[in-house]
């Protein structure tokens, strides 16, 4: 029996200095100095945009290196009979759901041959979801590992439903209600400007620290004005893709070629790739299935579809909205290697199907 | 003259509206699984809806009833590839495996893979 191999992922909370004691102590407990126990800790990037920031990394660093000179202080007198490691993990990849970070834990788990995990339990990698519960399930399924929330004094504090806001934040939201009521009267009379300042106003202070999930920055006006150009694009997209589509319904010598594909979409936070996926699913032929980090499983109808969907058009206007013109010019995804069909047409695929004998079955039954 | 020019433009709104909807079952009957019926099952909103709404849009003329009338459009642009993604990202859970012209399943398997959520694919 090797001694115990603890794989601890940190992140900026009030029980990380409990959760580091608690997992060296459990490390040592068995370990000797010719075997030594392990507690790794890893700390996963969460960027938001592009690229990760080297302000983020070196919060990361930090809070790292605090965790390693806590766990060396815990040990003390035993500092022999244990090791320490760190790693950022994620960088290259966009992080948003806890099955994404349950992921990279894995891959942990199987690289560094780690044997228990142990959780604080106000773990929070900042992907903007409540995650304890569900990343605990993930593991669960996804490794044999023992998963553990650390024991800690400190009454748990769950993710806070309210955010912070700014006068910003509650301004945007001011003019879209008001704007959205005047749309909704239609009539632009004094007493419809008075009772729409005034239910606009309650709806902004109550509801901005709900229903805003970031700042509004200085880049929002830009943005939405190179949305509203993105529109006909789309427009023109979707009507050309319906005509060929259709033209593939009604006549029965044109063939269909239905493939699952996989694409890496350079495109990175929550609304970049709804906007993405959303707009891959309007267009007809192409269908957004799962959204994997920055992976799109799209199940493509027609040859034609999974061109367009390579040659990633959708891909650089979605760009062209969130980072601007000087985005757009990057290679497509075919010329990057990051498309995949993943039914490719092969002899074997057909093996895939069901087997001969229930093949039979339900033939014959039908007949 | 230029009340017949919108009549006719109109009336044309809503036959395309119409047809794209009318493409849109042919396509949900005639395709052969879960996937590539909802390729063609969103286009009965996209261009369906959409071409009606344009109809709807023309016979208002320039007034506020008209925004709401595009605001109407915006959400089932909105809401249409969100469902379409929901039901075929729950397919994909079910193991439901895609149809392809290499598959050599008949419509009756596939019908009882949808049933027993594709165990014996």
């Amino acid at each position: 029996m090797s001694s115990k191999r603890i794989l601890v992922p940190v992140s900026e909370t009030s029980t990380l200095r409990e959760t580091v004691g608690y997992a060296v102590k459990e490390a040592l407990d068995g370990a000797r100095s010719d075997d030594p126990g392990l507690v790794r800790f890893v700390w996963i990037c969460s960027p938001q945009t592009d690229t990760v920031t080297d302000e983020q990394k070196e919060a990361g660093e930090e809070i790292l290196s605090r965790a390693s000179l806590w766990a060396t202080e815990d040990a003390g007198d035993h500092e022999a009979e244990l090791t320490v490691e760190t790693a950022i993990l994620g960088e290259s990849e966009y992080i948003f759901s806890p099955s994404d970070v349950a992921a990279l834990l894995e891959e942990e788990v199987a690289a560094s041959d780690i044997d228990r995990i142990v959780l604080d339990p106000e773990y929070d990698p900042g992907i903007g979801a409540p995650l304890l519960r569900p990343l605990e399930v993930e593991l669960a399924q996804r490794t044999n590992v023992t998963v553990d929330e650390a024991p800690v004094e400190r009454a748990t504090r769950r993710v806070p439903l309210l955010r912070q806001t700014s006068a910003a934040g509650v301004g945007v939201l001011f003019g879209t209600a008001f704007v959205f009521y005047q749309i909704l009267n239609g009539a632009f009379t004094l007493f419809d400007l008075v009772t729409g300042t005034m239910s606009a106003t309650i709806v902004a202070v109550t509801l901005a620290r709900v229903s805003l999930n970031r700042r509004p920055d200085s880049g929002m006006p830009v943005r939405i004005v190179r949305g509203i150009i993105y529109i006909p694009y789309l427009l023109y997209e979707i009507i050309a893709a319906n005509l060929v589509v259709s033209a593939v319904i009604l006549n029965p010598r044109l063939p269909i070629d239905p493939r699952m594909t996989r694409v890496r979409a350079d495109v990175v936070g929550p609304l970049p790739t709804t906007t993405l996926a959303n707009s891959i699913t309007l267009t007809p032929g192409t269908l957004t299935v799962r959204v994997r980090g920055q992976h799109l499983v799209v199940h493509t109808l027609i040859p034609w579809a999974r061109d367009g969907l390579f040659d990633g058009s959708l891909e650089r206007a979605v760009r062209f909205v969130f980072y601007g013109r000087g985005s757009m010019a990057i290679p497509s995804p075919k010329e990057r290697g990051d498309t995949e069909v993943l039914q490719p047409p092969t002899e074997e695929d057909g093996a895939a199907s069901t087997d001969p004998q229930t093949q039979e079955d339900t033939t014959g039954g039908a007949e | 003259m230029m009340g017949t020019i919108r009549a006719g433009a109109i009336i044309a709104c809503l036959v395309l509206g119409l047809l794209f909807t009318l493409v849109s079952t042919v396509g949900v009957l005639r395709l052969p699984d879960i996937y590539s019926r909802a390729h063609t099952a969103s286009q009965a909103d996209t261009l369906g809806a959409g071409f009606a709404i344009t109809g709807v849009v023309l016979s208002l003329g320039v007034q506020a009833p008209t925004i709401k009338a595009v605001l109407l459009l915006v959400f089932i642009f909105v809401t249409n590839p969100t469902a379409a993604h929901a039901i075929t990202r729950s397919a994909d859970e079910e193991g439901i495996e895609a149809w392809t012209v290499d598959d050599d399943r008949s419509d009756v398997d596939l019908a009882a893979d949808a049933e027993t959520g594709g165990e014996n694919a």
